[in-house]
């Protein structure tokens, strides 16, 4: 498949401090692509390189086939860029202020900014400083959107929309991915990366910790199952229940007649359903894995053994 | 839609209404100014008062040359308040044109479109040099209109050289200001360039006008290169009007260069 966006060693230092140390990625052409990692981690740093308004001190970046230090206006016409951090001022109306990106663009088929602002319940008519972040963060994803780029590039796109503008950017962002569109986006919440990316790297201090499809997060995370059975002693379903692989934290939260056990549980699910089959069930629960928590040991992890 | 040059329709037209008020203080200052002549500029009076005061004063605020219509004009208008004026809009402008665009976050998200760096310099220091143009215009058209019903006596030749002039002073001092802005991403930078080089060029030629021990002051001042010879009364130097031009020009090239060269908003 093809490969839209990647980086080999990015490097970028600030002066002597360095921000990124080496990041290696690559995007296919027409996924998702989701970056998260806490604050400072070199997200925005990254994305910055992609759109050449940053320069790389080391490494290679390619971006549609091209580095985009000598892609040009040709390169970035063909890109949408939605910045971390959006100013829009000046005394203009938001339908002016994207009529000049659309002339500093790609072209935009017609009547394409009126409708996606009516998918966003945006108003263009009025001036963009009156506008809250919401209003503008919504500006900045017509803006981004409007021209239908082959690579969409999204700094924390979500940031102070409400949740049923969030949910309407999610269908952009499966609409754009069905068109064959590349989506590279940031976050620092992985659930929001999780309802629409293929992939997630996880970025943590100018490196790249993973890089693993949301699939496979899934396996890897950790579940939690409550359980509730007739007919066994409290004692031989800790046992039954230790017995299988990635279970831990076992815990009975009851125990007379019926016995309720609570554990979590990593990896595959096949084992545990299989001992379930023994048993006398009344009740099961068997949680979503918390890919949050996953990430936030990812986080974590390799910072401790740094220790 | 494409149109030509947007970065510069968007620069020369948005700020619309700053472009006007400050044409509208520029009006006022000529109104306030010229029509007074007749009472004040010309009369023995005004001449005697002149005489008393300190000379080191009158050099300082070239009020010597009060006495005719045309020095009147010349301190008055071109030399002080009109000065002040375009001078505090052109660096105004040129500090925002680059260096406050990146400070307020704006120039990441032009720079992300298909643009090039070299042509977003260049098209906003368009816009400056036009809005600094209107100005200057603005002075011209009312200063021709005065010139007859207050008996000022400016040849017109000699006021449009003194135009060129005062618009290239003015500009001078606005890509000052547009380059160390460029140059940092800090509009404060480029509004202090912009100033140093407005007031002390105003400081030197007050200064280096006092004596002879220090009228090495006056070859690095700005304002005395523009001025030193009162266009409005005897016509322009335009070696002066080309140096000062020339400067410009060169300034916004090495802001070009600049913004080409460096990490933006960083």
């Amino acid at each position: 498949m093809a490969i839209a966006v990647s980086a080999r060693s990015l490097v970028k230092k600030f002066g002597r401090r360095e921000v990124l140390h080496g990041v290696d990625f690559d995007v296919e052409a027409g996924t998702v692509f989701g970056v998260i990692g806490p604050n400072g981690a070199g997200k925005t740093t990254t994305m910055r390189c992609l759109l050449d308004i940053i320069r790389p001190s080391g490494g290679e970046v390619r971006v549609l086939g091209v580095d985009p230090r000598r892609g040009g206006p040709e390169l970035r016409r063909r890109i949408g860029y939605l910045p971390g951090e959006l100013f829009l001022e000046g005394r203009v109306t938001g339908r002016r202020l994207l009529a000049h990106y659309e002339a500093i663009s790609g072209p935009v088929p017609a009547g394409r900014i009126d409708a996606l602002a009516e998918r966003l319940a945006l108003d263009l008519d009025r001036h963009t400083r009156k506008l809250s972040k919401g209003n503008k963060q919504k500006l900045g994803l017509v803006q981004a959107f409007m021209h239908q780029p082959e690579l969409l590039v999204l700094d924390e796109p979500t940031s102070g929309l409400d949740p049923l503008v969030q949910q309407e950017f999610h269908a952009m962002v499966r609409e754009a991915r069905h068109r064959g569109q590349t989506i590279f986006l940031s976050s620092h919440v992985l659930s929001e990366v999780q309802q629409t990316a293929d992939t997630v790297a996880i970025l943590r201090d100018g490196r790249i910790i993973t890089v693993e499809s949301v699939t496979g997060l899934r396996e890897g995370a950790v579940r939690r199952v409550r359980f509730t059975a007739h007919g066994i002693a409290a004692r031989d379903a800790v046992a039954l229940l230790t017995g299988v692989p990635g279970v831990g934290q076992v815990e009975v939260l009851e125990a007379d007649g019926a016995v309720t056990l609570s554990a979590t549980l990593e990896g595959a699910i096949q084992p545990l359903v299989r001992m379930l089959g023994q048993l006398e069930l009344t009740d099961l629960v068997l949680e979503e894995p918390d890919l949050e928590e996953a990430v936030l040991r990812m986080y974590a992890g390799p910072w401790e053994a740094l220790r | 839609m494409k149109t030509s040059l947007p970065l510069f329709r968007r620069a020369f037209f948005d700020p619309w209404r700053s472009t006007l008020a400050w044409a509208a203080g520029l009006a006022a200052a000529a109104f306030l100014y010229l029509p007074l002549y007749p009472s004040i500029g010309g009369s023995a009076q005004m001449q005697e008062l002149m005489d008393a005061l300190p000379v080191e004063m009158t050099k300082a605020l070239n009020y010597d040359q009060i006495a005719t219509g045309p020095g009147y004009t010349q301190a008055t208008l071109f030399g002080l308040l009109g000065f002040l004026l375009m001078t505090i809009a052109s660096v105004a402008w040129g500090a925002a044109a680059v260096g406050g665009d990146e400070e307020s976050g704006q120039l990441e998200l032009t720079l992300a479109h298909g643009v090039r760096r070299v042509q977003v310099v260049l098209e906003r220091a368009l816009a400056l040099l036009l809005r600094v143009l209107i100005l200057a215009g603005v002075v011209f058209v009312l200063v021709s209109l005065l010139n007859g019903p207050s008996q000022l006596g400016i040849e017109p030749d000699n006021l449009a050289g003194a135009t060129v002039l005062f618009a290239g002073l003015a500009l001078l001092s606005g890509t000052a200001a547009l380059c160390a802005g460029t140059v940092t991403g800090r509009r404060t930078h480029g509004i202090s360039a912009g100033a140093a080089v407005g007031v002390l060029g105003y400081v030197f030629n007050a200064v280096g006008r006092q004596s002879q021990d220090v009228e090495w002051l006056l070859d690095i001042s700005p304002y005395h290169w523009a001025y030193g010879n009162s266009p409005v009364v005897n016509g322009a130097d335009w070696a002066a009007a080309a140096w000062l031009w020339g400067l410009s020009a060169a300034l916004v090239a090495i802001a070009a260069v600049a913004l080409e060269r460096r990490d933006v908003g960083v």
